[in-house]
């Protein structure tokens, strides 16, 4: 049943294969800076959050932030190139695969560049900065980080699906998807938020996300409902993402 | 008995008020090359994508070797070769990567398609250069690739929409040459604003318009049907074309008659009316008498008309 989305996904890895050292180097670049501004730079302004250390409040986010950001992009990026200019799409969809093989196939691209490029990240972060974890802990972190990377990939497939015009793409990461990030709890704890706001910001399935795998990777602290309020928004996310492409194929 | 290898009855698809196919009567013998024509606009890329699973009809029916598009679209997809407008090739991937991926898609098994595509590499000239991207190829290298891409899991049944526009007349004519090769191994369904391709390579020929089929037969059966009518041009030496083209104008079986300085096209009611345009034309000044073939644009003009469509 999923030989069409293993003949893609293998296609897909060896394209990464081929660019994984500038991929790296871009994806890494950007969550190093924001580290090295605001986590060094900015460490001794702030002083402890929660605490503690700023550095070591930000870090585990940044990983989380790259890993969620790469499948989103992976998955928005290709879906629409492949879809709106090189025409592949249509060129599977005439061999005997289902429609639903191709877009699972580009969510597990979209989650493998996002799990790589998030420990990618994970690692350089470890390698160059103070911050530490005990290793047991990583475990845990992947419990929210997998389905984490599944969500915004399947938010990708949608997003490259159901946008034709590549500048849409990029207000709606701006206006959407980069504030659904920044908002929960990346940068600063939830309880800088009004008493009233708390509770709507909590209900999001980004907060319960970077909450979860802050709290998972730093403390070793399991949030059950956090981990299921992923999970199950990754499922429903891949439900629609198969649906729209469905439909909008059959359009 | 033989199966018709293409069928459509009453094919319809509308979009909202338009109606891009209406009722579509269609019957493609298995191993023809058949032609679609048929101004932009009317309704041949519809027809295709609805004929390889990509489309679903509004109404009607459409049978790819006897099986149903609408509940066997799989079964059909694993029997057809298509090759889009786009050229759709992968960029990132090489030549020889891109028949792997679709023969992977196919569900072929390494140990056979690897010589498969080694074969069809050869085939099309492209052996020498299956490590490179496509994007390095010439437009008529691309086409080939594509071509050989479709080919890979040896299909039934081959649509080629417009498969040579935009090339040069070189490399149309080795593409020309690779479908010649395929005659008789498979059917092949072929669309093109190329008249000459289709009198060069089709066995048969629909023309269509609005969504409707016009006309359908042989090149030889589309031009006789054209009209009775037969054009000869007789050309003067010298004068006397003005008095010849006026005496032969008010003859009841000339339909129409025109003169380009010392040459006259007359439009006779049939063949049959020569004799007595020899007769009138006796002791003229006349250096040449010749028969007008009519062409497939002819017909595909008289069928469709000269305005252009947006």
């Amino acid at each position: 049943m999923l030989r069409g989305s293993l003949a893609i996904w293998q296609r897909d890895m060896l394209i990464l294969r081929r660019s994984i050292i500038s991929e790296l180097v871009a994806v890494v670049a950007y969550p190093l800076t924001i580290y090295l501004a605001f986590g060094i730079g900015m460490q001794s302004y702030i002083g402890l959050v929660d605490g503690a250390p700023y550095s070591m409040f930000i870090a585990p986010g940044l990983i989380t932030m790259t890993a969620v950001s790469a499948a989103y992009n992976e998955s928005v990026w290709s879906l629409w190139f492949h879809r709106r200019v090189q025409f592949t799409i249509e060129s599977y969809r005439v061999t005997p695969i289902s429609v639903s093989e191709i877009v699972i196939a580009k969510i597990f691209t979209g989650f493998t560049h996002g799990i790589i490029k998030g420990c990618a990240v994970g690692l350089v972060i470890y390698a160059i900065t103070p911050f530490r974890f005990p290793l047991e802990h990583l475990l845990q972190y992947l419990l929210f980080l997998i389905p984490g990377s599944a969500l915004f990939s399947c938010a990708g497939i949608i997003s490259g699906t159901v946008m034709d015009k590549p500048e849409t793409i990029g207000k709606v990461e701006a206006v959407l998807v980069m504030p659904l990030i920044f908002m929960s709890g990346l940068f600063f704890p939830l309880s800088s938020y009004p008493p009233s706001v708390v509770s709507w910001v909590r209900a999001l399935p980004t907060t319960a996300l970077f909450e979860g795998a802050r709290r998972a990777l730093v403390a070793g602290e399991m949030l059950p409902l956090a981990a299921l309020q992923v999970a199950l928004s990754s499922m429903v996310a891949f439900v629609a993402a198969v649906y729209i492409f469905r439909y909008k194929m059959s359009e | 008995m033989q199966t018709a290898a293409i069928v459509t009855r009453s094919l319809t698809k509308s979009y909202g008020e338009l109606t891009a196919l209406d009722s579509f009567d269609l019957e493609v013998e298995q191993g023809s090359i058949f032609g679609l024509l048929g101004p932009n606009g009317a309704g041949k890329t519809t027809l295709i994508r609805i004929l390889t699973t990509l489309m679903r009809p509004s109404s009607g029916d459409a049978f790819i070797e006897g099986l149903d598009s609408r509940s066997k679209g799989r079964d059909i997809r694993s029997m057809i070769g298509v090759v889009s407008q786009e050229n759709s090739l992968d960029r990132y991937l090489t030549a020889r990567e891109n028949l792997e991926l679709h023969a992977r898609l196919h569900g072929m098994e390494k140990r056979l398609y690897k010589h498969r595509i080694d074969d069809l590499l050869e085939l099309m000239g492209l052996a020498g250069r299956q490590k490179d991207f496509p994007d390095t190829f010439s437009g008529g290298m691309q086409r080939r690739l594509v071509i050989a891409r479709a080919l890979v899991h040896q299909p039934q049944v081959l649509f080629l929409d417009e498969p040579t526009t935009g090339l040069d007349p070189q490399s149309r004519r080795a593409v020309w040459e690779y479908v010649r090769s395929l005659a008789g191994s498979m059917t092949i369904l072929l669309t093109t604003h190329y008249l000459e391709e289709a009198e060069q390579l089709c066995d048969r020929i629909a023309i269509m318009d609005h969504g409707r089929l016009i006309a359908i037969g042989s090149t030889q059966e589309l031009k006789d049907r054209l009209s009775g009518a037969t054009v000869y041009e007789v050309e003067f030496a010298g004068q006397g074309a003005d008095h010849y083209a006026a005496l032969l104008g008010s003859m009841p079986c000339v339909i129409d008659i025109k003169q380009v300085e010392n040459k006259i096209a007359i439009t006779l009611e049939c063949w049959e009316c020569l004799s007595e345009i020899v007769t009138a034309l006796n002791g003229a000044p006349v250096r040449r008498i010749s028969l007008q073939e009519r062409t497939l644009e002819d017909v595909f003009i008289s069928l469709t008309g000269q305005k252009v469509r947006e």
